[in-house]
């Protein structure tokens, strides 16, 4: 109770407020992440109390999740990684005029998602926080194998491209000097090269600057650059005000409620466990959709259940997050990271007994309070989201000509701010050249940004277990390994057993 | 027309009186903000020491202090970027014990001699866990453990080669063991190192005590010692090595340092601001808890020992001996023949990457192969809607159709553009840079010159408000100070 008189607080509603548009702005540009939200907004959470800084926390981050797939939509740059999953998917839709359609779809189901993944963590936390430390290297090779795995065969149009961009995403992510080495590899005697090719200046370069470039020589065939990148909208689909949107995506939502839970689970549970994050749950989330959907052949194209499916999950996955962190002092991902570190600047230690109100009702009280926040934060998204969408719509209406230089821009500096360094601008030029001159050839990009995010990890957890016991064996010595290599096994097997069952269009379940 | 010049000549004049605003403050040290590069991930440890000392300076400067992470490269990325600034006291590097040991082991040429150091302001020093449940209580009896059975007991704690692995092998070295005689179990960082030992992945992990701090207080884990000259501040419970009968010790520490070169009024500012900062003459307001109401003031060192980092700082000659002291230190264990044999590495690097360029090479045969036998690119039959998005979408049309002088020459500007960019906004600054950049790009896709130089005027201020002034992410100046 004394919990929701803090979060109910005026000043800490302000704070509330103040961190939701702030975190949807920051989410909405491109390069600067959710984490990256976060680590700015420490040296504020220096004069918060320990409940108002956890709420700026937490409510940046959601909203800022949900804000990365604004860019994705509006011009094919994922504000964050977690939105890279379904990025072709909403900008498909914004090339048909439907950018407001895959918005709000966007918005209630990332508030969704959310609401469930806070549920998971309020209702057991504790108990979850122990499986998630049974995780040892071999859950978490197979773990990583079952992200690619769904990259590559999210892409089944044409496999053997969607093989080689994740090919070519895993080789991306070798280059540098990695955890596991004492040398540099593939570096050419460059120093730049050390630090390897980062994902985000590669994601911004491969799906934005690309765009940009295509976009660009086509103006020169004299067709529209004065036309602004979506077409108006298709009358059936409103007069181009969201509001008119809310009811058919509520139906949207009502009817895809089994798949909207099961995304929300697999979020919940991908997110708990340190390590993985929004990003790889929207990816598996996408997968599994893609896999169970009616329409596959829509996926990557424009489908609306693999948008909300996979944005579901990545908001799903932030509330579990916490899990590991509040038990265990663990983090889930980099921002409940700099998180425990907020919270040990308050003297608050995680621990099992940061739950129990006999031992300490302070901390106890700010458990609670985490709760509060994480609803209030997916509640305020709603309309702050609402309005985010509306100024969307002034972007894609304003003439290509002006908005290419403008975005060509943002690219730069959203590859510089990260890290402030030329290089990562380098590296989004080179990605969006060669963006552009694979999607010449119709290979897609997405599966390379996932095999520059998971590469290094899924190397560097096989390393360790063969280090650990070189015998193969172990790799599969613990049920969860074996649940997860099954799980791969059946994702890669589904095709070959829908051919066998005759083209049935549903895969039994 | 007329509305469209009359707006110009509003802008222009705005940005012009904004320019004159800004060349008239103070010529003074420090009269811009001050970028302090943290060489490790944001969340860790070093980044939460240095936010703090960020916050601090800032005030005691009266300027913005922006901590950027530049992280990679096992810490050569951020010490290169640190070093290897401007001098002019705008650029800051918290350095790392990294500084004493990446020139050993051949990553760069960097030393501590190649900085102006301001003051070491922490030394934490390397701690050995294991699990709650472990059979071993004393370091005597873990000694025993390996001797019975050399190579069977795994740790992990940090990249082979890192600090505390050489911690861990600088112990084994001193008992008189081989340093292979426990694995060393490669990891990205304390963190996931303790998620293995709890999972019971490994046997123990070696980190320092703050960065184990929730564990150790939940009961999850045990200390078996630190490897400290005396017991350290705030965990007076936990014995060294060296009261166990092993004399051993060795820390980590963070420093604030300049690039060399910097001017010495520049760094006699910086110094009496630091010392200030440490000795908690200063303080910034901090909330406190909601519970207990009225927010209250911190000092910085008030503020490390609740996060449980020490604080031991030191400066000037003590500061040279300290620094030589561990890099001779570390010298000897990364040169010594037994560190060398570990670090020959237990698999090639070259074998994953190899085994990539061979499936990429089959894919591309099999690509090609697949294009002959079928005459023509498979086109997948989808529907019609989608189907007319899509042709624009992947391009289907032979890339020659699509050619136009224009179209090329647009290209080639966007990809020129941005490297011209990269060359000289160093030297003439963020708002000139970009502003050029901009305007060729407008105009070669035939915005009306008006048009252009509006929208150029008006969003490249904008963009410098936004992320220099309110998200502080520090915009590259030139030469002359913007």
């Amino acid at each position: 109770m004394q919990a929701i008189g803090q979060v109910f607080a005026g000043q800490t509603l302000l704070v509330i407020l103040a961190a939701a548009a702030y975190g949807i702005f920051v989410g909405a540009i491109p390069g600067l992440t959710a984490t990256m939200a976060v680590a700015l907004m420490v040296p504020l959470t220096f004069f918060l109390n320990d409940v108002q800084a956890v709420a700026a926390i937490v409510t940046t981050v959601t909203c800022s999740i949900f804000a990365g797939d604004i860019p994705a939509t509006l011009v094919r740059i994922p504000g964050t990684p977690a939105s890279a999953a379904y990025a072709s998917d909403s900008y498909a839709l914004t090339l048909k005029g439907q950018h407001e359609r895959a918005l709000s779809i966007s918005l209630v189901f990332s508030v969704i998602g959310g609401l469930f993944g806070t549920l998971t963590l309020c209702v057991a936390a504790p108990q979850l926080a122990t499986f998630a430390t049974q995780f040892t290297s071999y859950e978490y090779f197979w773990l990583y194998i079952l992200g690619l795995t769904c990259a590559a065969i999210v892409s089944d149009e044409s496999r053997l491209k969607g093989a080689l961009a994740l090919l070519i995403g895993l080789l991306f992510s070798t280059v540098g000097l990695g955890t596991d080495y004492s040398v540099p590899r593939l570096t050419f005697g460059s120093d730049d090269l050390i630090t390897g090719i980062n994902f985000i200046p590669a994601m911004i370069g491969l799906f934005g600057l690309s765009e940009v470039l295509r976009n660009a020589l086509a103006i020169g065939r004299g067709d529209g650059d004065a036309a602004p990148l979506a077409p108006p909208p298709v009358e059936s689909t409103g007069e181009g005000d969201p509001t008119t949107e809310w009811p058919g995506t509520l139906q949207f939502a009502v009817r895809r409620k089994f798949s909207l839970l099961r995304s929300s689970v697999i979020g919940s549970v991908v997110g708990m466990l340190p390590g993985a994050g929004a990003d790889i749950a929207a990816w598996i989330a996408y997968a599994v959709s893609k896999r169970f959907s009616r329409n596959p052949e829509q996926y990557g194209k424009g489908s609306v259940e693999g948008i909300g499916d996979a944005t579901g999950a990545n908001n799903a996955a932030l509330g579990s997050a916490w899990i590991p962190a509040l038990v265990f002092g663990i983090p889930g991902d980099s921002v409940t990271a700099i998180a425990i570190g907020v919270l040990l600047m308050k003297n608050i230690t995680p621990g099992p007994d940061i739950f129990d109100a006999s031992k300490d009702p302070a901390q106890a009280a700010l458990v609670f309070s985490i709760y509060v926040t994480f609803v209030l934060a997916n509640l305020i998204l709603l309309p702050l989201g609402w309005a985010a969408i509306r100024g969307g719509n002034l972007l894609v209406r304003i003439p290509r000509r002006i908005l290419l230089p403008l975005i060509v821009l943002f690219c730069v500096i959203g590859s510089y701010a990260l890290n402030g360094s030329y290089f990562d601008v380098t590296v989004m030029t080179v990605m969006g050249v060669f963006g552009f001159i694979l999607e010449l050839f119709g290979v897609p990009l997405a599966p390379i940004v996932l095999g520059l995010i998971l590469g290094g990890e899924v190397e560097h957890k096989f390393l360790q277990c063969i280090t650990k016991d070189s015998s193969p064996a172990t790799f599969l010595a613990s049920p969860v390994s074996i649940a997860l290599a099954v799980i791969c096994l059946a994702l890669w097997a589904a095709p070959v057993a829908k051919t066998l069952l005759k083209g049935k269009s549903n895969i039994p379940t | 027309m007329m509305t469209d010049h009359l707006c110009l000549k509003t802008v222009l004049l705005g940005l012009v009186l904004s320019l004159v605003a800004g060349c008239s403050r103070s010529q003074e040290y420090p009269n811009r903000p001050i970028t302090l590069v943290v060489p490790w991930a944001a969340g860790g440890g070093t980044d939460r020491c240095s936010r703090q000392m960020a916050a601090h300076l800032e005030q005691e400067l009266g300027e913005h202090v922006n901590a950027v992470n530049a992280t990679g490269g096992k810490g050569v990325t951020g010490h290169n970027r640190g070093l290897g600034a401007r001098p002019d006291g705008y650029t800051l590097l918290m350095a790392t014990l990294e500084l004493s040991m990446m020139h050993w082991s051949g990553l760069t040429d960097l030393t501590y001699e190649d900085c102006v150091p301001l003051m070491s302001i922490n030394e934490d020093y390397a701690a050995l866990f294991v699990r709650h449940d472990a059979p071993w209580k004393t370091l005597g009896e873990l000694e025993q453990a390996i001797r019975d059975n050399p190579g069977s007991l795994k740790a992990s704690g940090t990249s082979s080669g890192g600090a505390w692995h050489l911690a861990l092998a600088g112990w084994l070295m001193a008992g008189g063991f081989d340093v292979d005689d426990v694995v060393w179990i490669s990891s990205t960082g304390s963190n996931p190192s303790l998620q293995e030992l709890i999972s019971g992945g490994v046997d123990m992990v070696c980190c320092s005590l703050p960065e184990a701090a929730a564990l150790l207080e939940g009961g999850k884990v045990r200390t078996i010692g630190v490897m400290s000259p005396q017991p350290v501040a705030g965990y007076e419970e936990v014995p060294t090595f060296v009261s166990q009968g092993r004399d051993w010790s060795l820390g980590g520490w963070r420093a604030l340092v300049l690039p060399p070169g910097t001017p010495q009024p520049v760094v006699d500012k910086l110094k009496t601001a630091v010392r200030r900062i440490v000795t908690g003459e200063t303080a910034i307001v901090s909330g406190g808890s909601a519970a207990e109401g009225t927010p209250s003031i911190q000092t910085f060192p008030e503020f490390m020992d609740a996060a449980g980092f020490d604080r031991t700082w030191r400066e000037g000659d003590e500061l040279q001996t300290f620094f030589a002291e561990t890099d001779e230190k570390f010298g000897v264990l990364l040169t010594s023949d037994a560190m060398k044999s570990v670090n020959t590495e237990r698999f090639n690097s070259m074998t994953w990457p190899a085994v990539l360029m061979g499936l990429i090479g089959l894919t591309l045969v099999a690509l090609v192969a697949t294009h002959f036998a079928k005459g023509k690119t498979p086109v997948t039959d989808v529907p019609e809607t989608v189907a007319k998005a899509d042709s624009t979408e992947t391009a289907q049309e032979p890339i020659s159709r699509q050619l136009t002088g224009r179209g090329v020459l647009n290209f080639a500007l966007i990809v020129g553009g941005i490297v011209a960019y990269c060359l000289t906004v160093e030297k003439v600054g963020f708002p000139i840079a970009a502003g050029g950049l901009l305007l060729v790009l407008l105009l070669s896709l035939r915005t009306r010159v008006s048009v252009g130089v509006l929208v150029t005027v008006a969003t490249v201020p904008l963009m410098w408000q936004l992320f220099a002034g309110l998200l502080r992410v520090p915009l590259p100046r030139g030469d002359w100070g913007f």
